[in-house]
């Protein structure tokens, strides 16, 4: 997998986590069964050092992108963006070797993986 | 939505080997048969997970479990521990039973919150009972589940 786009995927999933640590309602229900997510200050410091490890150029395309949708990257399932639910070309698509290359939805702008199925 | 439908034998291991909180997680995500950058990733969110509080719930049980873009859909995988791993548990003792649950980042919330309650009510259950320490196989395991789902 492309190095840029793995420090993506590992902070989309940062940024869920902490949607949902903030969250009231999924905070009471992980706190019923024992869940506790308290340690928000260590997960913020983690995303920090995550985006440092963006490329400058790739830091300002995240910023924007995680600005306007709140989210940055968009799974690709059967060749739809799931951003935008627009069919992505066929010959990216069909790349064995999409995931090593950092590509972005042409219609929406985020950053895509292709999810193993 | 019920465990035993999403539970396969292949995602049961009952003989982990890792004697750590990050060996264990290592040893679940393996068992999804994921791709090796994909492995690498949930990982890597499912040790950042941990930072923020640790899912050993007590009595000898955890769940780890997130929402990553690398999973394509819910899964759930089991693990048991014959020695035990400390896993910064609630009640300061060691964890047995490991249940992984990952899913999407997209699609209804509650869906998540609820697979997560209900196998936080199964993974109760079955640590109360005796059977499970003695199971060899991973279909007595699968058994039980639906057993206890009946």
């Amino acid at each position: 997998m492309n190095p840029q786009l793995q420090i993506l995927i590992a902070l989309q999933d940062i940024l869920f986590l902490i949607r949902e640590a903030k969250d009231p309602t999924q905070k009471k229900t992980l706190d019923k069964i024992g869940l506790k997510m308290d340690n928000l200050t260590s997960l913020e410091s983690t995303r920090v050092e995550l985006e440092g490890q963006l490329r400058l150029s790739i830091l300002s395309e995240y910023n924007r992108v995680r600005q306007r949708y709140g989210r940055i990257v968009a799974p690709v399932i059967k060749g739809i963006c799931y951003g935008c639910f627009v069919k992505i070309p066929s010959a990216i698509d069909a790349s064995e070797k999409r995931n090593q290359k950092l590509h972005r939805c042409e219609n929406c702008g985020m950053f895509l993986y292709w999810v193993d199925r | 939505m019920k465990i035993s439908e999403i539970l396969s034998p292949e995602r049961i291991n009952l003989d982990l080997k890792a004697t750590t909180k990050e060996g264990v997680l290592r040893e679940l995500v393996k068992l999804l048969k994921l791709s090796t950058a994909a492995q690498k990733s949930l990982l890597a969110t499912l040790i950042t997970r941990e930072e923020l509080g640790s899912t050993g719930v007590g009595s000898g049980i955890a769940i780890p479990h997130c929402r990553s873009l690398v999973a394509g859909e819910l899964v759930v995988a089991i693990g048991r521990s014959r020695t035990g791993v400390n896993f910064r548990s609630m009640d300061g003792k060691r964890a047995y039973l490991f249940f992984l649950i990952v899913a999407p980042p997209l699609g209804d919330p509650s869906q998540y919150l609820i697979a997560l309650g209900k196998v936080a009510q199964a993974a109760s259950r079955i640590s109360k009972d005796k059977r499970v320490k003695d199971f060899k196989q991973r279909k007595q395991f699968m058994d039980l589940v639906a057993e206890l789902e009946a």
